[in-house]
């Protein structure tokens, strides 16, 4: 692995020793050790966007030791201090350089590969330009907010040959004893499954409040409509409950795609689904709850009444042949799968396409539940057959100067 | 009701209440099937867009005529997109209608703007993937602003069409950030142009990157993007 990427840092580390005429010392850091691999033979990471779970994300690469982690890009001040005092105290150096703009940080040929924990209405426009500079990826999720990014996201990917998760860890991890019960054949043949999570995300009509000098408020808002500055606005909580840019429209699709990347991740993984994306979201009015139907008949139900969160109904007196559940490669859990599948070139365990395709589920839940009404979905043309309304709804004009 | 929410947004901004707004949030989701419904409640809208009201008032308006604007709104929605402040709410109506007098109002925007705004525009158009912008982007692809010039390498990317692959083929990039942009949308058009069972013209795209003077992972896309169009994969 090391050595697909030393041209590029010997080329980097020349171009900066010419520049500054010092000599380049190599420390017992860079040739390494019985624990550590020399530098060569490490990923060398850098981490866009490092709020609460980004720096979850960031304690888990810089654990590795087979990760050098150099780089930060954040728009607020202090979360790159804070971020460059945890990396070089955790390194004793003082390396790592902080971004404001994460394109400066994409652009830098000694970086390997990156982990985006922005805001969701930045993961897109990040994870492009990062496979444009060859980079490989692990963006959280939910990966997408708008159904058109997805198969853009894909194709950036696969077009670079590049490895890129998603940042689901619970798929595989929170929802175990369904998934073997599924895949064990245990409960037949699949007939359907139920997924509780909410609430939609809403618009947000916050009042302005004095700008502080630590956000870079044009770059937090990137694509997004501009708004003026609210501290919960950006907050990067948990909650849902408009205080948070979880709960508001122009960031999140709110609690549907926030966990609902988690559980219906899960689900679709427990009825075996996650390559494929339904054909149809029906709107029941009276309950106020969805059944997505996939292409192999299996139906998928939110928040249906009365029905427990991933309740599976199948058909225990039909034989269903059992197969080998997929797992994370390499050590380490999901970050582990992925440095594992950046040395190995393999698909991690969340590949960006099975992660769009949750997302998809997500999305396409928000749009009925938006035009109250049953929706047909052609996965192949990434459309609404003949449905001009709901097509509208397909992305978001983005704020210029973005675009993907 | 819905008219206490039309008088709502005279004074609507933010901070205020958005509750009374619900009102419209639900007659345009209502009236999918009134004709009648819908077409009064988008010119109500527009004429808001006229008036001396607040930049969120009009914003908020922009996000209901993205559901339900028709030709008849695209006059009032273009006459916006050379307002600093409210241009990318017009296109974020007008991304998204249809109609091809829509379209038209962004191509003919185009010429009248510069910097970031033009940035927008082409934007617009590279996601409406439309065909009749080619020509006018092949030309920004050589703007003096490398913004500009970027964003028309991806847009003609994004109309992934035979006339926007030989568009940027046909492009002198100004400088390495639109050179990488052009490097992208060709080889994302090759990508369209290999789907579509065009093998030779999408070839001939990924040769022009395979050597060595050009990134390892662009060299990569086009050997792979060969052995494809061979089909070695």
């Amino acid at each position: 692995m090391g050595h697909r990427h030393a041209p590029n840092r010997r080329q980097f580390l020349q171009t900066a020793g010419a520049a500054i005429a010092a000599p380049y010392i190599i420390t017992s850091s860079a040739l390494g050790n019985s624990e550590v691999p020399p530098a060569s033979d490490r990923i060398v990471m850098g981490g866009i966007g490092i709020g609460s779970q980004g720096s979850n994300d960031q304690g888990d690469f810089l654990k590795r030791a087979d990760v050098q982690y150099i780089a930060v890009s954040d728009v607020r001040k202090s979360v790159r201090e804070k971020c460059k005092a945890r990396i070089d105290g955790h390194y004793k150096n003082t390396d790592c350089t902080t971004y404001n703009d994460f394109r400066e940080l994409l652009a830098r040929p000694d970086i390997d590969a990156v982990h985006i924990a922005t805001p969701d209405h930045w993961h897109a426009i990040v994870m492009i330009e990062a496979c444009r500079n060859g980079k490989d990826v692990y963006c959280q999720k939910p990966e997408t907010r708008t159904l058109r990014e997805g198969p853009l996201m894909i194709d950036a990917a696969r077009r670079y040959s590049r490895v890129a998760s998603g940042g689901s860890q619970r798929v595989l991890e929170d929802y175990r004893q369904i998934v073997n019960r599924c895949w064990s054949g245990e409960l037949g043949p699949i007939k359907s499954i139920n997924v509780n999570v909410g609430p939609l995300s809403q618009q947000c009509n916050l009042p302005a409040e004095p700008q502080p000098d630590d956000i870079d408020w044009d770059m937090w808002l990137g694509p997004a409509p501009w708004a003026p500055y609210n501290s919960k606005r950006c907050s990067g909580g948990y909650g849902l409950n408009g205080n948070t840019w979880r709960s508001y429209v122009d960031y999140s699709s709110g609690g549907m795609t926030d966990w609902g990347a988690h559980h219906f991740g899960g689900a679709t993984f427990a009825i075996d689904v996650r390559e494929m994306q339904p054909e149809e979201v029906a709107y029941h009015e009276d309950g106020n709850y969805l059944t997505y139907r996939y292409p192999n008949g299996v139906l998928l139900t939110h928040n249906k009444p009365n029905t427990r969160n991933l309740a599976v109904e199948g058909t225990p007196d039909e034989k269903r042949e059992p197969k080998p559940v997929p797992t994370y490669k390499g050590q380490g859990g999901i970050h582990g799968d992925f440095i594992e599948c950046v040395k190995t070139r393999e698909k991690p365990f969340r590949d960006i396409e099975l992660a769009v395709n949750t997302a998809a589920v997500c999305h396409l839940g928000v749009i009925a539940y938006e035009l109250k009404r049953t929706l047909k979905w052609d996965a192949a043309k990434q459309e609404f057959p003949g449905d001009e309304e709901a097509n509208r709804y397909l992305d978001r004009a983005r704020r210029e100067p973005w675009q993907l | 009701m819905l008219d206490q929410a039309f008088e709502t947004l005279k004074t609507y901004d933010w901070g205020t209440d958005r509750k009374p707004l619900e009102e419209i949030d639900g007659a345009v989701i209502a009236s999918y099937s009134d004709k009648a419904a819908r077409k009064d409640l988008e010119n109500r809208l527009a004429a808001v867009l006229k008036a001396d009201v607040s930049r969120d008032s009009k914003d908020f308006v922009c996000r209901k005529l993205m559901i339900i604007g028709t030709a008849d709104s695209v006059p009032t929605l273009s006459s916006l997109l050379s307002d600093k402040d409210l241009a990318h709410m017009a296109r974020f109506a007008l991304e998204r209608n249809p109609s091809p007098e829509a379209a038209k109002a962004l191509r003919d925007a185009l010429p009248k703007l510069n910097g970031s705004l033009k940035v927008g525009i082409i934007s617009s158009l590279g996601v409406r993937r439309d065909a009749e912008s080619v020509p006018a982007l092949a030309k920004l692809v050589a703007d003096s602003d490398p913004a500009v010039a970027r964003a028309a390498a991806f847009a003609l990317g994004d109309i992934r069409s035979e006339n926007a692959a030989k568009a940027l083929s046909d492009a002198k990039p100004s400088s390495a950030e639109v050179k990488s942009a052009i490097t992208d949308a060709r080889l994302f058009c090759a990508g369209g142009l290999l789907a579509e069972g065009k093998k030779a013209e999408a070839i001939a795209i990924f040769k022009a990157y395979v050597g060595e003077e050009n990134p390892k992972h662009v060299r990569l896309a086009a050997t792979k993007g060969m052995l494809a169009g061979a089909g070695k994969n």
